[in-house]
This record gives C-alpha cells, sequence and structure tokens, in this order.
C-alpha cells in the first residue's frame, strides 16, 4: 500500500484511494488520472496555489493516478492527500508509514471542512492507520474511538508534522456536553390533550411510529414540537450513527447527543425523503435516523412518496439502486405523522358541522393506504378544546417536559438492558422471532389479545406492533411483565385503519 | 528606430537582465521549426524559454499584454521542439519578458514568470 491514501464516498462507506504521482520532464502540466469528477479535476490549481504558498513550486509534467481507477471519485475531499503526494514525489517531505488524509485546500494552504470525515475515521480505525485532517472535522471524527487523529490548521503544519518539524499534538479534546433539549414549547404549557401527550410519550419511550389526527388548530403540529423536549439523548452508538450520514452530507452539526428532529413538507420529492439523485445522496429518512421524521398534513403528500416509507420503515434501512450502483443508508426513524380527519378538517368536531361530501372523504381515506396506516402504532385523535378550556387562566397543565424525559429516559434505559445484547435500542426495533419469545406476557394477557385480535381484526403485523407498545408502556411502569392493562393501552391506540375512524 | 531594432535592443538589454539574475544564457533567437524563440536560457535545473516583448514610447497597451493564446500556443510548440531537439528531458518552462522604453531609451523591466502554469495544457 502506497503511503499517501485519500478516501471517496461511497454511499456512507469510505473508499481508500492510492494516490500516485509521477513527475517527468517538459512544460509544467498537472493531469488527474483516475475518474476525478470535475471537483477532483479542479483541485490541481489549489493544490498547485497551496504548495506554492508554502514554498514548493511544481515543475515539468505531472501525472497524478487515483487508484482503483474504474471507481469514480467525487469531491474535494481528495486535495490535501494530492498535495501530500506531490509535496512526497518532489522530494519535500520525507515519505512516512501509510496514512489517510482528508480535507479541501484554500489556495493559500489552509484546510477547509469536507464530508466524510466520520466515514474516513471507520476507515482508519478498520485499517489501523492514523488520520489527517481538517480542525473543523476533528470532533465528529473522534467519535470513532481508538483512531490516532490529527488536526491540521493549514498545509504548512502538516508538512512541518510530516517532516518532524513541529510535531501535531494527536486531537484529544474532549466533544463539549450540551445541556438539556430546550422544551420549547414545553408539554405543560399545551393546555388539554392528556391522551395525546401520553401518546407522545409512549412514542418517544420505544421509538413507535405516531399519527396525530384532528382538526384545524387544535395543536397537533405544537404537539409534534414538544416531542423534542422529552425524547432520551442519543447513546454513543447511536450518536456515531447519525453523525455518519451527516458527515456523508457535509451538514455542518456540532456531534451534539440531541435527537435529530427533520420537518418535511408535502412538496418534497421521493428523492430528497428517501435519498439518491445522480450522486446518491442519503435523504430526509436517513438525515432523520434514530431520530424524529415529522410529516406535517401527512394526507397531501403524493401516494407513491407515502408507499416508499413503507420498507425503510418496517427494516430501519433504505437500499438505494441506481444505475451507478447501490447503497444501503440507515433509516430508523420515528415516524410523526399528522393530518385533518378529512378535507373540510372538521369531521367529528363537536361544535362545527363537516361539509364533505361522502365520495370526497373517500377519495380522503384512499390517499392513506392500510399498510402505511398499519406502520403506525399510536393513532391519536387530537380534539378541538372548547372555548372555555382554551382562554382558562391556569397556566400549567400535567407534568413538564423535563419530567416525562426522565421517565422516557428510565423506560429507553430498561429496553436497552433487555434487548442491548441483540443491538437493539429500543421496542420498535424488536425482531419478529423475538416479540414472540421475548417479550414476557403475564398470563391472562394471551387469550385477551386472542380475543382482541379478532374484535379489532387485526393483522399479524398488527398484533407484534400491539405488542411492542404494549412493552413500552410496561416499560414506562417500571414492570418486568406485561400485563392486560399495559395491552388495554397499546390497543386503545390502534386505529380501525383509516384517519376518518380515528376521529 | 523602427520596430526590428526596438526589438534587438530589447532582447540584448533582457539578456543582460537574465545574466544579472545569473541565469546561463544558451542562445538568442533560436529558430525552430514553426517559430522562433527569443531567449533560451537555464534557471539552475530548469530550461527557460523567454518570449520578450519591448514596446517603445508613444504605445498605450503594456508590452507584455500582446502575447495572447496563439502566441503561447507558439511558444509551447517551439518549446517542445527545442527540447527535443538539443535532448532535453528536465523540466522547462515559458517567461515572459515586458519592457517598455521610456523617451531616453530607459527600459522598465515586466518579468512574468512561468506564464503557462495553472491553465490547462496547450
Amino acid at each position: 500500500m502506497r503511503p499517501v491514501l485519500g478516501v471517496t464516498l461511497k454511499g456512507i462507506e469510505a473508499v481508500p484511494i492510492e494516490i500516485e504521482v509521477e513527475i517527468t520532464g517538459g512544460l509544467f502540466a498537472i493531469s488527474v488520472v483516475g475518474l476525478p469528477d470535475t471537483a477532483v479535476k479542479e483541485a490541481r490549481e489549489r493544490v498547485r496555489a497551496a504548495l506554492r504558498s508554502n514554498g514548493i513550486l511544481l515543475r515539468g509534467r505531472i501525472a497524478l493516478n487515483l487508484a482503483p481507477a474504474d471507481l469514480p471519485k467525487v469531491g474535494s475531499l481528495l486535495d490535501l492527500p494530492m498535495a501530500v503526494g506531490l509535496a512526497a514525489e518532489s522530494g519535500a517531505v520525507p515519505v512516512g508509514k501509510p496514512a489517510i488524509f482528508l480535507g479541501e485546500l484554500a489556495m493559500d494552504g489552509r484546510l477547509r471542512s469536507t464530508k466524510g470525515a466520520v466515514a474516513a475515521a471507520l476507515l482508519a480505525r478498520r485499517n489501523g492507520l492514523p488520520l489527517y485532517l481538517p480542525p473543523q472535522n476533528a470532533p465528529e471524527a473522534s467519535l470513532v474511538k481508538g483512531v490516532e487523529i490529527y488536526a491540521a490548521p493549514d498545509l504548512a503544519s502538516l508538512l512541518a508534522h510530516l517532516k518532524g518539524e513541529r510535531p501535531l499534538p494527536p486531537f484529544a479534546e474532549p466533544l463539549p456536553e450540551e445541556g438539556e433539549p430546550p422544551a420549547e414549547p414545553d408539554l405543560c404549557d399545551i393546555k388539554g390533550q392528556a391522551a395525546a401527550k401520553r401518546a407522545l410519550e409512549i412514542a418517544a419511550a420505544g421509538h413507535h411510529n405516531i399519527l396525530l389526527v384532528g382538526s384545524p388548530g387544535s395543536g397537533k403540529t405544537m404537539l409534534a414540537r414538544a416531542l423534542r423536549g422529552i425524547l432520551p439523548p442519543l447513546t454513543d452508538e447511536e450518536r456515531l450513527e447519525t453523525m455518519l450520514v451527516r458527515s456523508t452530507l457535509g451538514v455542518r452539526t456540532n456531534p451534539g447527543r440531541s435527537r435529530p428532529y427533520r420537518v418535511v413538507h408535502h412538496t418534497a420529492s421521493t428523492i430528497a425523503l428517501c435519498g439518491g439523485g445522480a450522486s446518491l445522496k442519503p435523504g430526509e429518512i436517513s438525515l432523520a435516523h434514530r431520530g424524529v421524521l415529522f410529516l406535517d398534513e401527512f394526507a397531501e403528500f403524493h401516494r407513491d412518496l407515502l408507499e416508499a416509507l413503507r420498507q425503510p420503515l418496517e427494516d430501519g434501512t433504505i437500499t438505494v439502486s441506481r444505475a451507478s450502483g447501490s447503497v444501503t443508508y440507515p433509516a430508523r426513524v420515528l415516524l410523526v405523522c399528522a393530518c385533518n380527519p378529512c378535507p373540510c378538517g372538521y369531521l367529528g368536531d363537536p361544535q362545527e358541522p363537516c361539509r364533505c361530501a361522502p365520495h370526497v372523504l373517500e377519495r380522503y381515506r384512499n390517499r392513506l393506504s392500510g399498510p402505511i396506516l398499519d406502520r403506525i402504532d399510536l393513532h391519536v385523535p387530537v380534539p378541538r378544546l372548547t372555548p372555555e378550556e382554551l382562554v382558562c387562566l391556569e397556566g400549567r397543565q400535567g407534568q413538564p417536559s423535563a419530567e416525562v424525559r426522565k421517565d422516557v429516559l428510565a423506560a429507553r434505559q430498561a429496553q436497552e438492558e433487555r434487548w442491548g445484547a441483540e443491538g437493539l435500542h429500543s421496542n420498535a426495533e424488536i425482531p419478529e422471532r423475538l416479540v414472540r419469545t421475548g417479550i414476557r406476557l403475564s398470563r391472562d394477557v394471551r387469550p385477551f389479545l386472542a380475543q382482541s385480535a379478532r374484535n379489532l381484526r387485526l393483522s399479524g403485523r398488527g398484533i407484534s406492533r400491539v405488542l411492542k407498545v404494549a412493552r413500552t408502556v410496561a416499560d414506562l411502569r417500571g414492570n418486568d411483565l406485561v400485563t392486560v392493562e399495559d395491552l388495554c393501552e397499546a390497543l386503545a391506540y390502534r386505529g380501525g385503519g383509516t384517519a376518518g375512524d380515528v376521529a | 528606430m523602427d520596430h526590428i531594432e526596438t526589438g534587438r535592443y530589447g532582447e540584448s538589454l533582457a539578456e543582460r537582465y537574465f545574466f544579472g539574475k545569473g541565469w546561463t544564457i544558451l542562445g538568442r533567437n533560436v529558430r525552430v521549426r514553426g517559430g522562433e524563440i527569443d531567449l533560451v536560457a537555464m534557471d539552475g535545473e530548469e530550461m527557460v524559454v523567454v518570449e520578450v516583448r519591448t514596446r517603445s514610447i508613444g504605445k498605450t497597451l503594456p508590452a507584455e499584454e500582446s502575447v495572447g493564446p496563439r502566441k503561447l500556443r507558439v511558444l509551447v510548440r517551439s518549446g517542445r521542439i527545442l527540447a527535443e531537439k538539443c535532448g532535453w528531458t528536465g523540466p522547462w518552462r515559458i517567461d515572459l519578458l515586458g519592457i517598455d522604453l521610456a523617451y531616453d531609451g530607459s527600459p522598465e523591466f515586466h518579468y512574468l514568470p512561468d506564464i503557462t502554469a495553472g491553465r490547462p495544457w496547450y
């Protein structure tokens, strides 16, 4: 293996790229071969200028080969390895032991942040290589433990390090720990809606999908926003997973512990949601991995877009296949949907009459297919409050978000203890084989479940999902055994199948 | 002084200028197929093909701005032919020296090294 390695991204995985340099006599020219895209081709100008500003003048005809030659190279993250390879070939720095370099160069030799730092760090760990990158990318890369990471502010300090003149210290700064997430709005600031608040608590505790159905102005969106304040913090492993996706897109975020919360407008395209495009990028569902994907006005989304969510909601991953190859992105989301019960919005409202014709209602219901609703565990009606309730001056109602979050966290920890050995984090992820054997039921639950499944015409998946929710309810109660009461509560959130039936 | 004499005068000024920089002058007005090279010199380990442009008084444009893409292509081709003919395998480059002559004949030098660097190859 050659000493100077770069990476290129294939999905969320980093592929090592060997930089081969040949300098021959002749008029100055740099040619880059090995399927570079425009950004990589243009790197030769940045590299030349950056080396020149460090007193390294390139001479003669230079050929750069990026191996493997048949893999397309994308993006500006190959600037730094190309510069180091050229500096080594022209004799400015000694050829040392193999290392991975990552970074975009400014004309004056400063290093700019790039995407793919986490993926590169994982690659460095697999191969036991040191990793050199821009200081802005060092915190996210340091989430990967056991990698020798060096953050170089500019090319000059990196070259001095490689020459052994001024060694850089390995990056070992502790990550900034952030405080509690802002509970805005706080659960106790939302008037009424005790049932919906309870459902949110269950959703947060077990990572269950939730559908809020209510008339305009009943507070669906506000409830969905309040979910942010009660979600448990990301564990180390989960944080690495979310940062891996974000860093492949180059989204500049601090590697904090608050869960992703992605709001998608209903005009979004399938590619924006699921990932894809000419250069295969992760979509919103992958950016929301381990966090919340909020689809407001659920019924207004294109049908094929919602149907595209079916498989990732079940598997927790999404495989995007294109002519340029297929990649798998993580997609374990907590889906939060909000919609009106009917087009006019007032079906089932105690005060306002519904103005929708029956065939309009029928068409509206058809928009939400059975399979997608079957994958949503908690169907929650959000009724409008009466004027008296709305104007009542009593400020706080119910538990504040911080307290709810404590209960949620305790329930999440119980789940981690139970399923941690299986590599699972929450009840929503339990695979089918463990649903039947791993969830301990009290003796009277089984006949009760059989009876309810018959009455509610639950599908096989429906039964599994009800059991998972019941498991979460029991966890919130602190029970190791799922009782009939837990199951009853879980069944109460199980809608009949259409949005209209919930309201 | 007509323009040919002006050119000659400029080339001898250039020779002195580069000699003062410590270069070894290899030749003047070297004819190759398809062109002529004003000055060939060695700057240390590198061969330099120099294009000298001289402008006398009363011209509005600086001398060095009269070298356009077509002249650059000719220079690159001439340089390649020269390197091949004399068996030079090391690096070489193309420099441009613009000379503006004042009324009293005193020169003002505008030296532009490596004018093809950073361009796509020709």
